[in-house]
């Protein structure tokens, strides 16, 4: 299955720009048409994955990972399989975003925003087309290192496994940050019962460690 | 090795997988714990016919190396042995195998790239003492790393470089670059066969390396993957017939050197090894395009390549300010305006008296390639600071220049040679410039002579016949000419001249300088160097184009004029706005407008405080009151800063003090690299009035100490967005606290809470970007 990008929800990327409501200004408007442009035309969306069989106390089979902390095993509660999988857009939004930074700091956040939505948008569909695939058994949501109380530095075991920087062209920094920064990591469980949805709520949100609405104490509600 | 075919072994990951390596341990730890395993499958490479084995060694960099416990020098010497101890008595070759580090390099990642350097030293050492016969850089994405490699390589050992690359279907790598980029900068750099692995199957790499092959004299490099994986299973179907068979298209295109990648094994060796037998690969042949490039784009010299003057402290104050105070964005935002105008090339000058000049270069030449893909042109008369440039350039850059004495050749052409840049030649030398065109050639030719001498080929040598002041010696435009049309027709070189000069002291100068320009190009300039900012120029350069043939269809001269207004003058309606409702729309041109009209009533400081600080602070008050979103409030502080700098200039003029409100310090901390929320905090900061020192992401706590005591700055802002960093951002608030520094810090990110912050010793907490002008306000006034 493709890596595929099929839009941008402008909702969510109002959501990232603290849209709090009122009218949008036809420039804004403007600013916001060209940084979806600009982001699908620079984003070369592309994922991989590979299941995993799982159990809560063991490492991965076949491999020499596992995963740690308490929320992840009570996400996988009902799971014997894992699906691990990263996504990215490539290095041009970030490159992009380095030159828009200095014309038009605005059209650079707003770069940004999209490039958050839009990398959203390759996963939701990277997990439709992997619930289709592992039909009629059922997938949970993602759950991402940084969330809960699962560590950053779970980034190098998804890296190991799943040869990421060959494959996506995407490299861990020693603080366990990913480049090209528009690239996400997960897990995503399979059990033979339907997984219930967890939203709202931060835990499977890619976006919880910048989330701009956590950061007041708030929610997007979505 | 004439054309003789060399033969390659084939996946190595994917047999040590089927004899049982477990999934995600490094292979070259079963150099010292399973020699015998890596040793048999080499074995049966050389068994099939493999000439040149490929050490098992291709992530044993330190940083990969440290996860094992091993250390670099023991995995290479162990897959070395390895290697030899399979070739036996074979004629077999064991090539240092060196794969990527396995992090991005700047500008899109943090590695640096002398660190970088420095891994692939230890490497090359390691496999020269080893024994090694050559080294292999291999699937690599990044041609800047590629370059730290290749120099760590030919600095430290003799044996023959080979590099492959991987590619995507679409033709370029993951990071960007193209075949063109990479055959010119690994031509220049002088490497001894290239070519691509991995990333596909031979078929789908064909038209690549068609491409290749117009850009390079080397020999060809071929190791593919068995091609393209089932989507479902991901593993490789094609039969090592198929894959032979494909592979054979390849030896009319010159490749010489032939293998196999991922999902190949011996039966593929073999199989290539009997249908190749007997055969030869087509004779290696001069490169048929040329150009400069950066790792991403080339400029191609098939028609006339617009080289940008703008980056240049000669005579301009602003400018020369900006070198001297570290503001670089002042100068990469000359490299952005220039891009816009359709510079091809950009010329870089940084020489400045009282700076560091090589080490200015190197930070100039690595900021710019984080921001422009235009290939550089380093413009320097010091030799250090030209090898500066060089080194750090990502593609092959032009140095701009030597001349016809003698000291000065011998001190550049070596490093153009070394570092595969073209050289812009001037016709003068120690007597100056010649009078007449004849002895402007002599020179020509004599420069031509020597960089053929240190082994430039002639298509890299770009002759500057140079430009003399019309106003001043009138009859000098022709000899220019004519000296320009001999160079092109009897030397058969390319030809780079600075117009600009020609106009000086004349009015209208553009109309003069435009007019020459096009002289010039019709006898026979290549590479212009000009100001792309000045219209009428441009429009010359587009009008050339357009008349020998550059311009299929005129495409490009009808776009640029379409969208150009008639040039009658409007005068403009009055919008009726306040100057406060123009900030508020982000309306910058109408802000600095009204900004000049408050001027003829009011001074510079009521402007200021009277007006726009008040409009900022009601921007700011409907932000929180979420009336307006993020991208109209930086919109409005950019637009309030059009009316600040109108201002600034005033008093700058006058000889006044500045208006800044005062200093402040700002970083994203060490190990964090997002920096998008600082970046924000900056120009809104900026447009407040307030002075920042930005030292960037990834900042180390001591370089924020070093910068607060040197600045004497009493306000520092750290960002930080993930759990993790926030704790070197606790180090950073430790370190600047035990400097003895009295700044106030103020910190900010996604996972901080007001009270967090305290805990780390902040004094304040800035939730966005407008409570970081409070703060400001409260500590600087």
């Amino acid at each position: 299955m493709e890596a595929r990008l099929t839009g941008i929800d402008r909702a969510e990327m109002l959501r990232y720009l603290r849209y709090g409501g009122g009218a949008i200004p036809e420039e804004t408007e403007e600013a916001l048409r060209q940084g979806e442009e600009r982001l699908l035309r620079a984003a070369r969306p592309r994922a991989v994955w590979r299941a995993f069989g799982y159990r809560p106390d063991e490492a991965l089979e076949g491999t020499d990972f596992s995963l740690e902390g308490e929320d992840i095993h009570a996400f996988l509660a009902d799971c014997d399989q894992v699906i691990l999988l990263a996504a990215t857009l490539g290095a041009e939004p970030d490159l992009l975003q380095k030159q828009l930074r200095l014309r038009d700091m605005s059209a650079a956040v707003i770069l940004d925003a999209a490039g958050s939505a839009a990398i959203e948008n390759v996963c939701d569909n990277l997990c439709a087309d992997l619930a289709a695939a592992f039909a009629p058994r059922h997938l949970t949501e993602r759950f991402s290192p940084g969330y809960g109380d699962m560590p950053l530095s779970q980034q190098s075991g998804f890296f190991r496994l799943l040869d990421i920087s060959r494959r996506l062209g995407v490299s861990l920094t020693d603080s366990d940050l990913m480049v090209p920064q528009k690239t996400v990591t997960a897990v995503v469980g399979v059990s033979d019962r339907p997984q219930p949805r967890r939203n709202p709520g931060c835990e499977s949100c890619a976006m919880a460690e910048s989330c701009v609405f956590r950061r007041e104490g708030k929610t997007c509600g979505k | 090795m004439e054309n003789e075919i060399i033969l390659l072994d084939g996946a190595m990951g994917t047999m040590l997988q089927a004899a049982g390596l477990p999934m995600g341990e490094l292979p070259e730890v079963w150099n010292l714990t399973k020699p015998d395993v890596v040793a048999d499958i080499q074995r049966r490479y050389v068994e099939a016919g493999s000439r040149v084995l490929y050490t098992n060694t291709f992530g044993a960099n330190r940083l990969k190396a440290a996860r094992c416990g091993c250390s670099v020098a023991e995995l290479v010497a162990g897959g070395v042995r390895c290697a030899r101890k399979a070739a036996g008595e074979e004629p077999v070759r064991v090539a240092l195998d060196i794969g990527p580090i396995g992090q991005l390099l700047e500008p899109l990642g943090t590695l640096r790239f002398e660190e970088a350097y420095e891994l692939f030293r230890e490497q090359v050492v390691a496999g020269a003492e080893a024994g090694a016969d050559l080294i292999a850089i291999e699937t690599m994405s990044d041609l800047y790393e590629v370059k730290a490699a290749v120099l760590a390589a030919k600095e430290n050992c003799d044996l023959p470089v080979w590099v492959t690359m991987t590619f995507e279907q679409s033709g370029r790598t993951f990071v960007g670059v193209t075949v063109p980029a990479m055959a010119l900068t690994l031509t220049g750099l002088g490497v001894d066969a290239m070519g691509f692995n991995c990333s596909l199957g031979p078929r789908e790499l064909l038209p690549l390396v068609q491409e290749l092959r117009q850009w390079t004299d080397r020999p060809l490099i071929l190791k593919p993957n068995a091609g393209l994986p089932d989507p479902a299973t991901g593993e490789y179907k094609i039969s090592g017939a198929a894959f032979a068979r494909e592979m054979l298209a390849a030896l009319p295109l010159g490749v010489q050197i032939l293998g196999g990648c991922c999902g190949t094994r011996p039966a593929f060796i073999r199989d290539l090894s009997l249908v190749l037998k007997g055969r030869a690969s087509a004779k290696a042949r001069p490169a048929v395009r040329h150009g400069v490039c950066s790792g991403r784009r080339t400029a191609e010299l098939d028609g006339v390549r617009v080289i940008g003057e703008r980056i240049n402290p000669t005579g301009k104050k602003r400018f020369q300010q900006a070198l001297r105070e570290n503001d670089i964005d002042y100068i990469l935002a000359r490299a952005i305006e220039q891009q816009d105008a359709g510079a091809d090339i950009l010329d870089v000058n940084v020489g400045l008296p009282g700076i560091d000049e090589p080490a200015m270069m190197t930070r100039v030449v690595k900021a710019l390639q984080g921001v422009t893909d235009l290939p550089l042109q380093i413009d320097s008369s010091d030799p250090a600071a030209i090898e500066a440039g060089l080194r750090a350039v990502n593609g092959k850059a032009i140095v701009n220049s030597v001349n016809g004495r003698r000291e000065v050749l011998d001190a550049v052409l070596p490093l153009c040679k070394k570092y595969g840049a073209a050289v812009v030649g001037l016709c003068m030398d120690e007597n100056g410039i010649p009078a007449d065109w004849q002895g402007r050639a002599a020179i020509a030719q004599r420069i031509l002579d020597a960089a053929l001498a240190y082994g430039i080929p002639r298509e890299d040598v770009y002759i500057d016949c140079l430009t003399l002041t019309v106003s001043v010696q009138q009859e000098q435009a022709g000899e220019t000419l004519r000296a320009l049309r001999w160079v092109k027709e009897e030397l058969g070189l390319h030809t780079v001249l600075g117009v600009s000069n020609i106009s000086f002291g004349l009015p209208a100068r553009e109309t003069v300088t435009a007019s020459f320009l096009t002289q010039a190009l019709y006898a026979g300039l290549d590479l212009p160097i000009l100001n792309p900012n000045l219209q009428a120029v441009m429009d010359a350069v587009a009008a050339f184009r357009v008349l020998s043939g550059e311009d299929r269809g005129s495409a490009a001269y009808i776009e640029r004029f379409s969208a150009r207004p008639e040039s009658r003058p409007v005068l403009l309606p009055e919008s009726g706005l306040s100057i406060e409702e123009a900030i508020l729309r982000g309306l910058g041109g109408e802000t600095a407008r009204l900004t000049v009209r408050a001027l003829m009533e009011r001074d510079e400081l009521s402007v200021i405080n009277d007006l726009l600080i008040p409009a900022l602070d009601k921007v700011g008050e409907k932000y929180e009151k979420q009336e307006i979103f993020l991208p109209q409030l930086i919109s409005a502080a950019n637009a309030a800063c059009e009316g600040f700098e109108l201002i600034k200039a005033r008093i700058a003029r006058r000889g006044g003090e500045s208006v800044s409100r005062g200093k402040v310090v700002l970083a994203t901390v060490h190990g964090d690299i997002h920096d998008i929320g600082k970046n924000i905090v900056r120009v809104v900061l900026e447009n407040y009035g307030y002075t920042v020192i930005d030292l960037g992401r990834d900042v180390p706590a001591e370089a924020v100490v070093e910068a607060v005591l040197r600045e004497k700055a009493r306000l520092v802002g750290l960002s930080a967005l993930m759990t993790t960093t926030v704790l070197s951002m606790a180090d950073t608030i430790k370190a600047l606290r035990r400097s003895g520094s009295d700044c106030k810090i103020m910190v900010g990110g996604a996972v901080l809470t007001e009270e967090y912050a305290m805990q780390i010793g902040a004094d304040y907490y800035a939730k966005d970007a407008k409570q970081s002008t409070d703060i400001a306000k409260k500590v600087l006034g």
